[in-house]
């Protein structure tokens, strides 16, 4: 057990650590934002597993490491060859990260629409932080939540993406979040603002890989704000090291009519964990959450979404998919909120889970809180096993028990893989699966054929 | 091809097959037929290795090696088939996947080179056609949402496409209209061959009308109780089976 003292220690052990020089000092409410997130992390209660949030999540693990703040020294990565992070194939926007620093040279956003700010946030909080201002005053992420107050006080770079009135992003935009120290366990802390003003259109792919042996913590958080009919069509892919800590906090903001779809997508990490929030704010406003999980010896993974219904007409979506195997756990915990006001709201959840083995354990928590009384909601969520029929059916016809096991994982997830609509990550997110479960890549792909 | 001697087989203590014995000779195809419970397709799926099943006794020999010592999927490489009586839903495989996973596995086994994608996609389509599988079905999770029709059909394709030496054919026949029947016997009898022999189990004569068998045998409480030609069939079409019954007991 760790103690509430050595709690508090360990974040103020990391509140401590010098980053460099912090972009933007000096401007009033960067400062302010930057002290009152030092207030929170001294006021805030301690993490216990008494807490509805962390229940079956035990923050321990996480906090048992040191970790060292990531410096903002660029040098090293200067000629990095990026070619084995990119996927073949994906024609995209793209900015990267290494070890939490954005490095220019390595990304590609030059031939952007008018009207389209991508790049770097310690370089906007630099030279134009005035702009930045009301975006950030609209985006305290949860004032409750410790590492969210964390990654504010030493909010240093990240992604921002601001994307202007009716601008339609044909190509879409990738972030690729590397990490590959493998002396030391880094401390980065990625802080994401995007912005689509309305009737805005574009596709964002965020990917988190890394070097097999990185052992640091990501403690990543995102603010995105929807206006009047932007849509935004979301994939966020955690592949990192199986030693690594991940920690995502999002937070949504839907205006009227927007359209909002993000896929998650959690293979990576010794304990992973999403914190999502929603909140649809104006009427007609549509959120389609998916996500797919594995899991195995010595991983934890864990999702938190939180969807807030605060007018009527709005839709949500979620869709989650766990494959277990090994002593895997996966956590999944939905609260669907319908205020008194959200007449006519459609919020549909559902959890299904695949265990391969009897040492996985999962635990699936779907709440729904209705206030209103004109509504469609409904949640479900299953816990299963392959059907033993389906493995003798498969053998039968000569494939080997672990392929079919392989096949029949795959087939499981395949309602949320074949929705991912950049070809060469769902490639990917099918080659992963089938390493994760043990099988083999296939070779030439059928679905390139026609019949 | 295929011995049985004295075979026994229990399902949790509870014995179906006692002491059943039977010969199928290269190229040959045999009916067996018997009321419900009499142990038919404890029968098939102790052939095609289905895991639940007890062997107490006895032994079967295929093509003079002992066929319960294979694993399931070696069966199918060695060209056992099983046309299942209820093919199993597979939702989100790929049927044309699974089927050339299949095909290949199958190849690889038997030392023959894989089928690439063009190859393969030229011959399912071929004999989809031939068995009147609708082609959208291909792409489709294998069994998903198929009527019994189809799913019968797409249990014939895999088996043409397979190429079996023993095909083992348990209630193809259950649940076809008579178009589809005969559709799904012209199927099986484009596969007759001087190499492979043929296992049709059924309810119902019915099939032995377009699927002519060299020999009938009645399956009564875990064993063959009578065994002749296709007359014995329509005796069974025209008396039931209360008499074979009770002659065996």
């Amino acid at each position: 057990m760790i103690s509430e003292a050595q709690q508090s220690d360990w974040f103020l052990h990391h509140l401590s650590q010098s980053a460099g020089i912090m972009p933007g000092r000096g401007v009033a409410w960067l400062d302010a934002l930057r002290s009152d997130a030092r207030a929170a992390i001294a006021r805030l209660t301690v993490l216990n597993r008494k807490q509805e949030a962390w229940r079956y999540t035990s923050v321990e693990p996480l906090l048992q490491q040191r970790f060292i703040t990531a410096g903002t020294d660029i040098g090293a990565f200067r000629n990095l060859d990026i070619r084995p992070w990119i996927l073949p194939g994906m024609d995209a926007f793209r900015l990267v990260f290494v070890n939490g620093r954005y490095l220019p040279r390595l990304s590609a956003v030059d031939d952007l629409p008018e009207g389209v700010t991508v790049g770097s946030l310690r370089t906007a909080l630099s030279t134009d932080p005035g702009r930045l201002a009301t975006w950030f005053e609209q985006q305290q992420g949860r004032s409750d939540n410790l590492f969210t107050a964390l990654n504010s006080a030493l909010i240093n770079d990240g992604a921002l993406i601001h994307i202007g009135r009716h601008v339609v992003l044909r190509k879409p935009l990738e972030i690729v979040y590397l990490s590959l120290d493998q002396e030391r366990s880094l401390l980065v802390q990625p802080r994401n603002l995007v912005i689509l003003e309305a009737g805005a259109e574009a596709t964002l792919v965020e990917r988190f890989v890394g070097s097999e042996k990185t052992t640091g913590f990501n403690n990543h958080v995102t603010g995105i704000q929807l206006s009047g009919g932007a849509s935004l069509d979301h994939y966020r892919l955690q592949d990192e090291s199986d030693r690594t800590f991940h920690l995502s906090s999002i937070s949504l903001s839907q205006l009227e009519l927007s359209r909002y779809r993000c896929t998650h997508l959690s293979f990576g990490g010794a304990w992973a964990r999403t914190d999502c929030e929603t909140l649809l704010k104006q009427p007609g406003a549509k959120c389609e959450l998916n996500g797919l999980y594995t899991v195995g010896d010595g991983q934890l993974n864990d999702f938190h979404l939180r969807v807030r219904h605060m007018t009527p007409g709005c839709t949500s979506r979620e869709r989650f998919k766990g494959i277990l195997h090994g002593k895997g756990r996966a956590v999944f915990d939905s609260h669907i909120i319908v205020d008194k006001d959200a007449q006519q709201s459609d919020a549909q959840l559902r959890n299904d889970n695949l265990m391969l083995t009897r040492g996985a354990e999962v635990d699936t928590k779907p709440q729904l809180e209705i206030y209103a009384d004109n509504v469609k909601c409904s949640h479900g969520t299953t816990v299963g096993e392959i059907d033993p029929a389906q493995i003798f059916y498969l053998r039968s016809r000569g494939i080997a028990r672990t392929k079919a096991l392989s096949m029949l994982s795959l087939g499981f997830a395949a309602d949320i893989s074949n929705e991912i609509k950049p070809e060469p990550l769902r490639g990917y997110v099918e080659r992963r699966l089938l390493q994760k479960l043990g099988g083999e890549p296939d070779g030439d792909n059928l679905s390139e054929h026609h019949v | 091809m295929l011995s049985i001697t004295n075979l026994k087989v229990s399902i949790d203590e509870k014995a179906i097959l006692n002491g059943l014995n039977l010969e199928i000779g290269a190229g040959e195809v045999h009916a067996v037929m018997g009321p419900n419970g009499s142990g038919k397709s404890t029968l098939a799926h102790v052939l095609a290795g289905r895991d639940g099943y007890r062997v107490t006794d006895g032994e079967v020999r295929y093509e003079g090696r002992d066929l319960l010592a294979l694993e399931t999927e070696a069966r199918a490489h060695a060209g056992i088939f099983l046309g299942m009586q209820y093919p199993v839903e597979l939702p989100g495989v790929n049927n044309m996947t699974f089927m050339r996973e299949s095909l290949n596995s199958v190849r690889r086994a038997r030392g023959e080179p894989e089928l690439d994608a063009p190859a393969f996609l030229r011959r399912v389509r071929e004999q989809a056609q031939l068995i009147g599988l609708d082609p959208a079905l291909l792409k489709r999770s294998v069994n998903e949402g198929f009527s019994g029709g189809e799913k019968k059909r797409n249990e014939i394709l895999q088996m043409a496409m397979l190429e079996p030496k023993l095909a083992i054919l348990d209630e193809t026949d259950s649940g076809l209209d008579i178009d589809a029947l005969r559709v799904i016997a012209g199927g099986v009898n484009a596969l007759r061959a001087a190499d492979r022999s043929i296992i049709v189990i059924t309810h119902y004569q019915r099939l032995l009308d377009y699927i002519a068998p060299d020999r009938v045998h009645v399956l009564a409480g875990g064993k063959i109780v009578r065994s002749g030609d296709r007359q014995l069939a329509l005796e069974l079409e025209q008396r039931g089976y209360g008499w074979i019954e009770e002659d065996a007991a």
